[in-house]
């Protein structure tokens, strides 16, 4: 945790973090001398009726008021500061971790957001609160423990009766409390995924008219809820009643001790009224004490999770001397095995080369490492046994930016990025003009929603794509990865939520792109694939035939098997 | 005495909140706590109780220092203490019971407006949950139901006692010393002033913050579940730097705002330590000057009650802003709980059973303004195959969402075994129809469950066999707890295919006579894709069947083959008719075997 803030603050922010608690020392110091001011000028002001010292006190009191707001709002400024310096920096560095890795099997994304934006806030908080809390509260106790013993020793051991005893009852009570608010959140989430599903479900819900029994399973579930969060609350019901009382009792002995001593003037009432004053001010800082404590244990775990993060693989070490970019589009594969986990290989001994210029088709089940296969042509992942080659260079060999612009893909799931159509198409070719973007629009059949072009390269496209429909994302997708112009062009089942006739017209119009480079097309269907000059089945990460349309149709069951079921498996078979 | 940390994490800017109509939110939220009147009363008792205890104490307080000690009696001080202990006691086991009370009244109260809220969600028809973000919905069963819980269970209660506390010690001030009165109330009049005017350069600082915030959100959602693609276009080096970007506007605007409002504690603070000192000072020259009225013991309520003053007086105010939120988020709730509920109509009969039998005469349908479906005719007979081809959006779906009454139509009649589903019990129709969704919805329930649900009260042996008709048997068996393996959010431990097994599985279990299949376009392996097929093709036998048909090879033995383009029937016939017609359908039909 320590470690994490010294990694990310530097100059300014650095010094600043140290800086705030030391200024926040000066708060509480001053703090404290108001009330022993006060009975200074009760005992020795009032008794001996001298208005100057009063007034001498008093304003020893305003100075030490001003000087504490000083202290206080320098501390916030110095606090604020570094807080925020080192969430900038903490972001930019585990998004840069998070966009490097290419380690296989790492976080999910979902996990690196959240962590990345509640975690670091959360971090961020806990740095501010490290600044100014975690001294003020503390110090504020034990500074107002000194001042009270200093100002009147004869009261000290009511403090040292009513602190203890309030330590103790809240530990207790905490400790109960715990498992109960555990137990009431797992109770919330239990009721959330409820409800979360009948909203997702609703129309299966509807056509199965479930709506009875998903109404009794969150009545039960409401129950548990209620029941649960009522047992949490009920743990600490007793801390607030308790608290009140002992302060309130300390105070109440400390009149009446106080009052004895005084009357048998031993103690003065300036004493007995600051010392009251300090045990409020301990009470309250130590209120406080317990609540940074709370909440520097769950900022704790936060840190934990943004290590890990930045413990992450980050991206592979770039080659000293990388080789230069390679002359011609061949990709070969050369006795490739690669797997997140050696027991399970996803790609088992793959071999296959494509020339330059040619069409590769691959086809095969979900899980079959079709996607994989494309994962490591394009330096996704270096941690593979074997080697790969594009124009007989090892692709290990070349920078990462020379690979990605050799190899151009359209993802399986076709993510977009908020802003215009254009800053979209555009996005592995920078420099591409509106001609090249208005054909690789009409390359993957887009014309049709985008228009008219080029005006309509300028239409804002929501985060992930979203004001498009799902066809119609596919289809910017696939125009993305035209554009660049790429020696390899990539198709990874880049049509599946594409009808029928607007698929068969962008197989078509990509057969005029394929021409001068080489290109793969992963499908499911052989349609789009069965014209390919050589086709790979994958089965089970493996390579279990290759070769023509028509000499898969024998040397493949399983290919046959689809040719059957996909075109009727009778006619179109043997036609090219 | 009253606690209260004298520098609590305020809210610095105030939210404004627009409500609607108060009153009527109020007097229904009311309704709820109806059965919890009587402890409520109490609870009401017991408040004016503990804060005039509290009061009461601090002044007590200073009349112990005043007559008992500076006139050494000893014997009376000893008992005054007694019965202020007794007091303080006494007002402990009454906030006790203030808190137990409140908590179970705000809970159940909770327990029973989400419960409500859910009950009508039940209700609702299909067209609120497409207009409606699930976020949103979620956001009010969940945070909005919170805050109303927060403000029965806190904000009341405190509220409630600041106001006492308030205008009991302000008159307990006021009767003992007009002079420091006045001192205290400018101290919390400045302590206010102030912290408006820092609440108001902090507000526009807050608002440029969270759209900060937003924008830096939205990039790191984007870039980091966009890795692939990032990496891929070699865009690293760009995100970063846009990012940087982002991060550093952020990190300005969330300074300006920090820094601003942490000023706010330590400037309270002096305030209180100025107003001490004025009190005290003040205390001081009127006892030098012979006042008759200040005393030291009056100084030292003055004191304590200074500490509970300035508190509660910003606290109320922060208060009412709370409870605004509160009713604001009531308003939403009830909001949804008055969304007017899909009503059969009153006198709508039973409708046990049908041959299954189908028509839609001259059906008209538009979503909103946009029209949909356009004079749409056909007619089934009972066991008719009846196959719906066409692009995707043409109104394949739609059509049957009118069958099973989801949405309501224009103009024109839907008709089964002759009846108008319109004039049906809903629950009875959709009973009749069995629908086979493109992507099947499964529960974070076992496998066994997920199948029962297409008729709850389906025995094991039942489900085992709609598993084994479905081709789903021999997949479940292989999962390591077979038919009790819990499914994960979506399902997504299993393939797509598997997940339309499971879905087909449940629509073998309902045994209605009218069956939907909504064929899945996405990637199905095509293995499975057999499997799915054939499970199909068992699963109509002896019904009507309506097929949604993506892949043109499995309807060739359709009875009859409507194309849907654009929302109307453009086509329709048998396989062979439609393909010697050589019209939309043979071009469907021939472009799906030699797009090259």
């Amino acid at each position: 945790m320590f470690q994490i803030v010294m990694q990310h603050t530097h100059g300014r922010a650095r010094v600043s973090f140290f800086l705030a608690p030391l200024v926040m020392l000066g708060e509480v110091f001053c703090d404290l001398q108001q009330p022993t001011l006060m009975a200074t000028i009760i005992d020795s002001g009032l008794a001996k009726g001298d208005m100057a010292f009063v007034v001498h006190q008093a304003s020893l009191m305003a100075l030490f008021a001003v000087l504490g707001l000083v202290c206080g709002a320098g501390c916030g400024f110095l606090g604020s500061f570094a807080s925020l310096a080192m969430g900038q920096a903490l972001r930019a560095d585990m998004l840069a971790v998070a966009l490097n890795s290419r380690k296989a099997g790492g976080l999910s994304p979902a996990t690196l957001i959240t962590r990345i934006t509640n975690d670091v806030t959360q971090m961020q908080n806990l740095v501010m609160m490290i600044t100014r809390g975690m001294v003020r509260s503390p110090m504020l106790m034990i500074g107002g423990i000194v001042m009270s013993v200093l100002v009147s020793p004869a009261l000290a051991p009511i403090l040292f009766v009513v602190l203890p005893a309030l330590v103790i009852f809240m530990a207790v009570v905490v400790r109960r409390s715990l498992p109960k608010y555990l137990a009431m959140q797992k109770q919330v989430d239990g009721m959330n995924r409820v409800m979360r599903e009948n909203l997702q479900g609703a129309k299966t819900i509807k056509a199965y008219v479930l709506e009875p029994h998903q109404l009794t399973q969150f009545t039960a579930a409401n129950r548990t809820l209620t029941n649960a969060s009522q047992t949490a609350a009920m743990a600490t019901v007793t801390l607030a009643p308790v608290i009140q009382l002992v302060l309130n009792l300390g105070v109440v002995v400390a009149l009446a001790y106080g009052g004895s001593l005084a009357i048998s003037s031993r103690l003065a009432t300036g004493q007995i009224i600051a010392f009251v004053n300090y045990m409020i001010q301990i009470t309250t800082a130590m209120i406080g004490t317990v609540n940074i404590i709370t909440a520097f244990s769950r900022a704790i775990t936060s840190a934990g999770r943004v290590q890990a993060v930045l413990a992450e693989e980050a991206a592979p070490q770039p080659v000293a001397v990388p080789a230069p970019a390679p002359a011609t589009a061949t990709i070969a594969f050369d006795h490739v095995t690669f797997g997140y986990a050696a027991a399970t290989p996803i790609l088992q001994d793959i071999s296959f080369t494509v020339p330059a210029g040619q069409w590769l088709g691959i086809i095969g089940t979900t899980g079959s490492g079709k996607t994989s296969l494309i994962n490591l042509l394009t330096r996704a992942f270096d941690d593979y046994t074997g080697t790969i080659t594009i124009g007989g260079r090892d692709i290990r060999q070349l920078s990462l930016a020379t690979v990605h612009h050799q190899v151009s893909v359209a993802t399986q799931d076709s993510l977009l990025f908020s802003g215009t159509v254009r800053s979209n198409l555009t996005y592995g070719a920078a420099t591409a003009g509106d001609e090249r973007l208005s054909q690789s629009v009409a390359v993957a059949s887009a014309t049709d929603f985008l228009a008219p072009l080029p005006d309509a390269l300028d239409r804002p496209v929501a985060q992930t794509g979203k004001n498009f429909s799902g066809g119609q994302r596919q289809r910017l997708n696939i125009a993305r990865a035209v554009v660049p112009d790429a020696p390899i062009l990539v198709l990874d089942d880049a049509t599946s939520a594409v009808d029928q006739v607007t698929n068969a017209r962008i197989q078509k119009r990509l057969a005029a792109e394929r021409a001068n480079r080489t290109t793969v097309i992963i499908s499911q269907r052989v349609a789009n694939i069965q014209h390919a000059a050589q086709i790979l089945v994958m089965e089970d990460g493996r390579i279990t035939a290759a070769g023509t349309h028509a000499q898969l149709l024998h040397r493949s069951p399983f290919y046959a098997r689809l040719v059957a079921t996909q075109l009727g498996g009778d006619a179109h078979a043997d036609d090219d | 005495m009253q606690m209260m940390t004298r520098r609590g994490p305020r809210n610095p800017h105030r939210q404004k909140v627009t409500l609607h109509n108060v009153g009527a939110t109020i007097r229904r939220i009311g309704g709820y706590l109806g059965t919890y009147r009587k402890a409520l009363a109490v609870v009401f008792v017991l408040t004016v109780f503990t804060t005039l205890s509290t009061i009461v104490g601090n002044r007590v307080n200073g009349i112990v220092v005043d007559r008992y000690i500076a006139h050494n009696k000893l014997q009376a001080l000893l008992v005054v203490c007694g019965l202020l202990a007794a007091m303080y006691l006494v007002a402990s086991v009454c906030t006790y019971f203030q808190n137990t009370l409140t908590i179970k009244a705000a809970q159940q109260t909770a327990a029973r407006i989400r419960q409500d809220v859910f009950a009508n969600l039940q209700r609702l028809p299909m067209r609120y949950f497409d207009t409606h973000d699930t976020g949103d919905i979620m956001s009010r069963l969940t945070n909005d139901v919170d805050n109303i819980n927060t403000a029965l269970m806190q904000t009341f209660v405190q509220l409630f006692t600041g106001v006492i506390a308030v205008v009991g010690m302000g008159a307990a001030m006021l009767i003992l010393s007009p002079l420091l009165t006045a001192i205290a109330l400018l101290a919390t009049l400045a302590t206010y002033t102030f912290s408006r005017a820092v609440a108001k350069v902090t507000q526009s600082a807050f608002t440029t913050q969270q759209q900060a915030l937003g924008a830096l959100n939205t990039q790191i959602e984007e870039s980091v579940s966009g890795k692939a693609v990032v990496q891929l276009f070699d865009h690293t080096q760009q995100t970063l730097d846009q990012f940087a970007q982002t991060n550093a506007q952020y990190t300005r605007a969330a300074f300006i705002a920090q820094a601003f409002s942490s000023a706010m504690g330590p400037f309270n603070n002096m305030t209180n330590n100025l107003a001490y000192l004025l009190i005290t000072a003040a205390g001081a020259v009127s006892i030098l000057n012979g006042s008759h009225t200040v005393t030291v013991g009056v100084i030292f309520t003055f004191l304590i009650y200074l500490r509970n003053f300035t508190g509660p007086i910003n606290n109320v105010l922060d208060l009412i802003n709370t409870l605004q939120l509160s009713l604001a988020s009531a308003e939403r709730v009830f909001e949804l709980i008055d969304e007017p509920p899909e009503r059969d109509l009153p006198d709508a009969p039973a409708t046990p059973g049908a041959t299954g039998s189908v028509r839609f005469e001259h059906v008209d349908f538009a979503y909103d303004t946009r029209p949909i479906l356009k004079d749409v005719n056909l007619t089934a007979h009972a066991g008719d195959v009846i196959a719906l081809v066409g692009p995707t959006g043409a109104g394949k779906t739609t059509i049957m969402n009118l069958l099973t009454n989801l949405y309501p139509l224009q103009h024109g009649r839907v008709l089964l075994d002759g009846t108008d589903v319109t004039t049906m019990r809903r629950r009875d129709l959709r009973r009749l129809i069995t629908v086979v969704q493109q992507e099947p919805f499964m529960f974070q329930q076992t496998i066994r469950e997920n199948i029962r649900l297409g008729r709850p009260g389906a025995t094991d042996e039942e489900v085992k066999q709609a598993a084994i008709a479905a081709n789903a048997h021999v997949f479940i068996t292989q999962l390591p707890q077979g038919y009790d393996t819990v499914l994960a959010e979506n399902a997504s431990g299993i393939s797509q295919g598997q997940r339309q097994l499971l879905s087909i599985a449940r629509a073998f279990i309902t045994k209605a006579p009218v069956l939907v299949l909504d064929e899945a376009t996405a990637a199905i392996d095509s293995n499975t894709e057999a499997a799915v097929q054939h499970a199909m093709t068992a699963l109509m036998r002896g019904k009507t069947s309506f097929v949604i048909a993506h892949r043109l090879s499995t309807i060739r033995h359709a009875t009859q083959i409507l194309v849907i383009q654009d929302g109307r029937v453009v086509e329709s016939g048998t396989h062979s008719a439609l393909l010697a017609r050589g019209g939309a359908y043979a071009d469907l039909y021939n472009s799906q075997f030699d797009p090259a």
